[in-house]
């Protein structure tokens, strides 16, 4: 078999050899309950990277996200007990306008992705601060527990939070796999031009799929403000370069067109067993962002399609 | 002086290259000519160095030598002269001719302005070139440009000792008739200082220059024929393998279109800088092939009728109505259908598989709310593998891995299986060999026989005569000539080249 043809199964081969790895340092590693734990304990990321995947999968990136699920947090701690559930859907509502507003701004004003998403980003982050007063704030404890806690706990042993993350996944899989717009957005990630030539609403389809991050990012959001009962402007800070390498690692380039939701579910767990193996190997924590920062150089290195890229800027 | 010896280049499914020979003597012209996809331009690409061959050898003065880039290959005085201009049209002609080898009139690290102009005046002499050196080079005329490269390749003379060998690349393609003869007077002028290696697929004019021509068939050399013993019929019989004849543009098959209705109306359209008061009728079952050079409004015409370009005069009808909004989504819920020249770009999409490709256009028509029924997608693209012998393991092998001839029949399949009658072809032969030609001019006659009309831009001049109706000369954007071509009564190249240029 020629490395072409196991390119696809990288990402599968790495996590395999990582966790063989780490569980030869550490058995307990392996231990099926602490496993569970740990996957648990990064649902919100996993949430963050899938929605990235639609962005890098179009061939773009957005770098708002971590802002975006910031600003969600505060939204969410400061509107809950006034709307009880219903600060979900102003959540997620503002996540979606959000991100189709950095798509409008990329299709429409050419402006690109990363430059349009980073901007956001910072509005996203001052609408934050702004609401926040700069202060962390606590939920109310009641009005959480009665509006959100179905979201933690345990049925038969599948923490909930797992359990979401699978709905989201088994989601944004037939999104991509069975649906018309998945077959649009692989077509302007593998093809822009042929999908203008075969008369495709391209820019339509960009702007939901920035639309789509955004929304995730906000669900990431939501989901990490109530797990810490809080909000605050910088909370999620770091996730965004987290999930950047899970989707790049899980094998979905930064030029688009290829890999795909179920890459990105492999990508998020190499992350996360990169992250405990450096718990494991006391990897001090202020060296921990220079590792991931690596990772990600050499992920972006390996997965681009160079034929694609003519000119690098 | 110059040699290769038994060449040989592959590239993923091509064997691009086989076993060429190939020698130049001092002062010599040699003209290369084939059909396109023949292995001229990987040929071109391995003698200036862009590719280095599979197997044999590259000798210089019998030395052998191995040039890993185009620089080490200018190095030992092999220069070329671009068919599509290399020259940055935004720097000055002399800031293009010493680009990259500026620092010979550096001093105390700044540019001597006044002795670069100067050097530039000396190179500009030798291609009889009476400009001001430090012009911008956007404000030349494409022949300028053309003189501007062949300097900037002669200054390689300096720079080097040794002899020279030039290739131009087609450096006929845009210009004028008296600007042709100028460049060959001057050619053949400069072959007291360097060889030329001259490419073209307008066989006269390589026949005129050439003292030997070698002629490429499917990356082979299939003969070499000095000035002398030379005879048009012959080369062509090689270069294609067979006779040019009738049958090749299946002329037997083309019967009369419906005058009657109009498909398409253009009535004086005009796109601002691109062409303009354009007025023609496409009717059912006819083949009209719109020609002229490049830039003379031939794509901005196909652009416009598929709604790419917002005509600024004039009212473009397709089935007797406007566009409402003028966009690719109208146009192809309109029934028009779109085969662009860059096929790999833009007709298909490489890294979807066969029926994605198929469906891509009409989607909704194997979806329901959105959710698509892949199943008769499927059964569509096996139907249309069938139909039109698509060469492909299955439907699931990635469109980009297919020859180009299967390519364009995937694409073809995915305008005709969602029911297209307008179609608009721009270079739909472009680098597929001579049977999947053939299987396209088949499939033209077969669509007008279904009563479908095609705007057709072909590769050549031969192939516009040979397959359409009605042909329109188009030069800089005006209409220049209406031709009928009824088969048995078609109009002659002369006919067609005498208002193009």
């Amino acid at each position: 078999m020629s490395v072409e043809k196991l390119k696809p199964y990288f990402p599968w081969i790495t996590l395999t050899m990582l966790v063989l790895l780490v569980g030869a340092f550490n058995p307990s590693f392996l231990n099926p309950a602490s496993l569970v734990q740990l996957v648990a304990d990064i649902v919100p990321l996993f949430i963050m990277a899938l929605g990235m995947t639609f962005a890098i999968y179009i061939g773009g990136i957005d770098l708002s996200m971590q802002q975006v699920a910031n600003l969600v947090t505060v939204v969410a701690t400061v509107y809950l007990v006034q709307y009880g559930i219903f600060v979900a859907v102003l959540c997620i509502g503002a996540g979606f306008a959000i991100g189709a507003i950095s798509g409008w701004i990329t299709t429409r004003q050419f402006v690109p992705s990363f430059v349009a998403t980073l901007a956001m980003g910072f509005i996203a982050l001052s609408g934050a601060r702004f609401l926040s007063g700069e202060r962390a704030l606590s939920m109310n404890a009641e009005a959480r527990d009665a509006s959100f806690g179905w979201m933690f706990g345990n049925t038969a042993g599948v923490p909930h939070e797992l359990a979401i993350a699978g709905l989201l996944l088994a989601v944004a899989w037939f999104l991509q796999t069975r649906t018309t717009f998945g077959r649009a957005l692989k077509a302007v990630g593998a093809g822009e031009l042929a999908a203008v030539a075969s008369g495709l609403k391209v820019d339509r389809i960009k702007i939901l799929a920035f639309a789509l991050s955004g929304t995730f990012a906000a669900i990431a959001g939501l989901m990490f403000s109530v797990k810490l009962s809080g909000g605050d402007a910088n909370l999620a800070n770091g996730f965004l370069i987290l999930a950047i390498v899970a989707v790049l690692v899980g094998g979905t380039p930064l030029t688009g067109g290829v890999g795909g939701v179920i890459n990105t579910l492999v990508g998020t767990l190499i992350v996360v067993v990169i992250r405990s193996a450096m718990v494991y190997l006391d990897v001090d924590a202020t060296k921990q962002q220079m590792i991931f920062g690596i990772i990600l150089i050499v992920a972006i290195a390996m997965t681009i399609d160079r034929s694609k890229m003519r000119i690098v800027k | 002086m110059y040699q290769l010896n038994k060449v040989d280049k592959k590239f993923p499914g091509v064997h691009a290259l086989k076993a060429v020979d190939f020698k130049i003597g001092r002062g010599e012209i040699v003209g290369l000519i084939g059909e396109n996809g023949a292995g001229k331009s990987t040929l071109m690409k391995v003698i200036y160095g862009a590719y280095q061959p599979d197997g044999g050898t590259v000798t210089v003065d019998g030395k052998t030598v191995r040039f890993q880039n185009p620089r080490q290959a200018m190095d030992h005085g092999i220069g070329m002269v671009f068919q599509e201009q290399s020259l940055i049209t935004n720097l000055t002609v002399m800031e293009n001719i010493f680009l990259g080898f500026e620092r010979q009139f550096v001093r105390f690290g700044v540019i001597n302005w006044t002795a670069m102009a100067e050097a530039a005046r000396h190179q500009l002499r030798k291609v009889k070139l009476d400009i001001d050196p430090s012009t911008v080079t956007s404000k030349l005329s494409f022949a300028q440009r053309q003189l501007v490269e062949l300097a900037k390749v002669l200054t390689l003379e300096e720079r080097i000792d040794g002899d020279l060998v030039i290739l131009l690349d087609e450096p006929t393609s845009v210009l004028a008739k008296e600007e042709v003869e100028l460049l060959f007077s001057l050619v053949r002028e400069l072959t007291s200082r360097a060889s030329f290696i001259f490419v073209s697929h307008r066989m006269d004019e390589v026949m005129e220059l050439s003292d030997r021509i070698y002629v490429m068939k499917d990356g082979e050399v299939v003969d070499v024929v000095a000035h002398d013993a030379a005879n048009i019929d012959a080369i062509q019989h090689k270069m294609v393998g067979r006779e040019v004849d009738k049958q090749y543009y299946r002329e037997q098959k083309q019967r009369p279109y419906d005058g009657s209705k109009a498909l398409v109306r253009f009535d004086r359209v005009g796109v601002a800088g691109k062409f303009n008061d354009i007025s023609f009728d496409l009717h059912p079952g006819e083949v009209l092939c719109l020609v002229g050079t490049e830039g003379s409004g031939r794509e901005a015409i196909l652009r416009t009728i598929f709604g790419l370009e917002k005509p600024g005069t004039g009212t473009v009808e397709i089935k007797g109505r406007p566009f409402e909004r003028t966009n690719a989504q109208e146009a192809v819920a309109r029934g028009v259908g779109y085969v662009p020249r860059e096929r790999k770009v833009e007709g298909i999409v490489n890294g979807m598989n066969v029926y994605e490709n198929m469906t891509l256009s009409q989607m909704g028509n194997y979806a329901s709310k959105g959710v698509l029924r892949i199943g008769e997608e499927k059964a569509l693209a096996e139907e249309w593998i069938k139909r039109l012998s698509i060469k492909t393991p299955d439907v699931y092998k990635d469109c980009g891995g297919l020859s180009g001839g299967n390519q364009q029949k995937v694409v073809l399949a995915k305008w005709r299986s969602g029911g297209s009658d307008i179609f608009l072809l721009d270079h739909p032969t472009r680098g597929l060999d001579i049977g999947a030609k053939e299987d396209v001019y088949d499939m033209i006659r077969e669509m007008c026989d279904d009563g479908a009309g095609i705007v057709l831009v072909a590769d050549t001049l031969e192939e516009a005569i040979g397959l359409s109706h009605t042909i329109l000369v188009l030069k800089d954007g005006k209409f220049q000539k209406r031709f009928a071509g009824p088969p048995g009564d078609k109009p002659s190249l002369y006919d067609l080249v005498h208002h193009m240029i």
